[in-house]
């Protein structure tokens, strides 16, 4: 197994850290799956997470320059590591102005993800700053468990709002309760709903637009036979709305959400590079 | 918590210890640093040949609150006075602000002699002299919240790392190293290669401080176990951190070397015979002091034991950044806050004959 990667743009560098940053707020822990040509972070619907689960994915030749991967064997070549974000969030800050990124997997005690940072110094050599992140190997057998999830048979799906609108809302809504009601229909209308003993608060959304899917078959799916008027809704933690709409660092080229009535909701962010998906199942 | 107010005849010297007596500083304010600065010893002490100086140790917490607020002071204060009144154990900070506002804070201290480090620069084999602004550079790489850093020297190169204790956490913490060319050093000099570990929390403050002077930051250290000391002078401030390191570990375990501090005892007294001779980073020989200028009435200027120290403006803005950065560095948030309730309790413009005995025992803890 090995892993070696290299990046030498500023800019490149600058929108992996941000990507990073993004995973770290939401998730305290995650897998790293490497393959040839992307990397992925993913997060697996336990009930330590609150069923929450993520799907992020990129593009490696967007962002490194120099890019080598060989698998656990010939036949699975690829890597699957349990890390902690954050850690990798941490050693990037620093590195904004670095020559240099690279990093490499290796085994230092433990097995270590090692990011080693050249960065322009006043003398002949360049300073070299490098953090050993420790990370867990998981085992081929258990990869099984970090298959890609499907898009769930939704009844709506929805373009969503600005995220920063959407966040300041939910952020004000959060202190009111822990739970919010998203609904939405295929008018591009959508509501999100608090109530309390006490009070209860909506915000209406409208000409959102709908996303228009294609079922494999190439005929559109059995959307087409809904009451464009009726609501789709699901109850779900607002910490966990929060979390993913205040972890985002960049606009997204594209938001929407698929609602599945009182079961899950499925919001796809898609970057030029990235694409994201997150499950946040709804509550009883 | 506490710190000694230790004014002499060159200049006032401000020190402090921390709780576990692994960290020691001491920042030297010449007299040229004050607008003007007048010491007098008390006559009586003369006689008997007791020491000549009056050192004061103060609680930490009654004196921040008067230097709290950095932007405020250097916008409203004019001036501040710094005196104390021989017969009734007080420190007077009377800070002369805008619009005619005088605060007046009554900080009451005993007398003590202070705790210094027991520690001479002079025999350390290793000796590195480095920017201010590379120091802050390479500390950034560290998280805020690792406590313990080793620094690894040979004759070619130099390495700064995160230390854990092996055994605990080693699989789970992430590990920093940064290497540096010796030539990033303005002095480099290496007597013997050497591995010492100390607390970077503890030196949060220096190095602040040291963003803020963009001086150099001189390092003395020897092997592990022995004192490792940062330094930055310059024309009037000299400021120097004494941080104890680890021992080394032979049999797998290290100790926090306590630092070998003594108080001067009242006759010459042998200090112990594994601490070397007692020696401070004392301040060059100042030129002599500046003319009084009669900025006040007359009657503060009075007799005896008094002494008065003047400070303009933006000089005290220096020293209310190290005190700030100094000795605040270790303080905790939550502290901070209870600070602030108490600086509307202390702030107070008042005669100076108030007596504010009870000021220390009713700071919140």
């Amino acid at each position: 197994m090995r892993f070696r990667a290299k990046i030498v743009d500023v800019a490149c560098l600058n929108h992996f850290t941000r990507v990073i940053n993004t995973i770290a707020k939401l998730a305290k822990t995650c897998t790293l799956r490497l393959t040839v040509d992307k990397l992925y972070f993913i997060l697996t619907d336990k009930v330590a997470n609150g069923g929450v689960s993520m799907w992020c994915e990129l593009s490696q030749g967007n962002f490194f320059d120099e890019f080598q991967m060989e698998g656990v064997a010939a036949e699975y070549n690829e890597i699957y590591l349990e890390l902690t974000p954050e850690n990798l969030s941490r050693a990037l800050k620093t590195a904004q102005n670095a020559k240099t990124v690279k990093i490499k997997l290796t085994n230092k005690h433990c097995p270590c993800l090692t990011v080693a940072v050249e960065l322009p110094s006043l003398s002949s050599s360049s300073r070299i700053v490098t953090h050993d992140i420790p990370v867990g190997v998981i085992p081929r057998r258990l990869w099984n468990d970090f298959r890609e999830p499907s898009v769930p048979d939704f009844d709506v799906s929805i373009y969503l709002p600005v995220l920063k609108t959407m966040k300041s809302v939910v952020e004000r809504m959060k202190n009111l309760s822990n739970c919010i009601m998203l609904e939405a229909n295929l008018n591009g209308e959508m509501n999100l709903k608090i109530e309390t003993d006490l009070v209860s608060v909506t915000t209406h959304f409208k000409g959102l637009g709908n996303p228009p899917w294609v079922s494999e078959d190439g005929s559109q799916n059995s959307t087409q036979d809904r009451d464009p008027e009726s609501m789709a809704e699901a109850r779900i933690d607002i910490r966990k709305l929060l979390q993913l709409l205040a972890g985002q660092q960049v606009n997204p080229t594209k938001a929407l959400c698929n609602i599945v009535s009182k079961r899950i909701v499925h919001f796809i962010l898609l970057h030029e590079e990235v694409s994201l998906q997150y499950f946040i199942p709804a509550l009883a | 918590d506490e710190f000694w107010f230790d004014p002499n005849e060159k200049g006032l010297a401000l020190r402090s210890v921390n709780s576990s007596r692994s960290a020691y500083a001491c920042v030297f304010f010449s007299s040229m640093f004050f607008q003007h600065y007048c010491w007098t010893a008390e006559p009586e002490l003369c006689q008997k040949k007791r020491q000549l100086s009056l050192t004061c140790k103060l609680v930490m917490k009654s004196v921040l609150p008067v230097f709290r607020c950095l932007n405020t002071l250097e916008r409203n204060v004019e001036k501040c006075n710094i005196y104390t009144n021989g017969n009734d154990c007080h420190i007077t900070f009377k800070l002369f602000c805008k619009h005619g506002i005088v605060k007046t804070h009554n900080l009451a201290f005993h007398e003590s002699e202070p705790l210094q480090a027991v520690f001479s620069r002079h025999v350390c084999p290793n000796v590195l002299k480095i920017q201010s602004r590379l120091l802050t550079d390479i500390m950034i790489h560290f998280p805020t919240c690792q406590e313990e850093v080793t620094v690894a020297v040979t004759p070619m190169k130099v390495c700064f790392k995160s230390y854990t204790e092996e055994e605990i956490d080693f699989s789970k913490a992430m590990h920093t190293k940064i290497h540096l060319n010796p030539d990033e050093f303005d002095y480099f000099q290496i007597g013997v290669d050497s591995e010492v570990t100390f607390c970077l929390k503890e030196l949060r403050g220096l190095l602040a401080f040291a963003e803020a002077t963009s001086g150099t930051v001189s390092i003395h250290f020897d092997v592990p176990g022995k004192p490792i000391a940062f330094s930055i002078e310059d024309m009037m401030v000299e400021a120097s951190f004494v941080l104890a390191t680890l021992a080394d570990i032979e049999n797998r375990e290290s100790s926090q070397q306590s630092l070998c501090l003594s108080q001067k005892q009242k006759s010459p007294q042998a200090t112990s015979s594994t601490c070397p001779a007692l020696e401070l980073p004392a301040g060059e020989a100042s030129p002599p002091p500046m003319q009084p200028q009669l900025t006040m009435p007359p009657v503060l200027w009075a007799v005896g034991s008094e002494y008065f120290i003047c400070t303009k403006t933006h000089f005290i803005k220096y020293c209310i950044f190290q005190f700030h950065s100094l000795f605040f560095g270790a303080v905790s948030f939550k502290e901070q806050d209870v600070i602030s309730h108490t600086l509307h309790s202390l702030a107070t413009a008042s005669d100076a004959e108030d007596d504010f005995d009870n000021e220390q025992l009713s700071q919140v803890v």
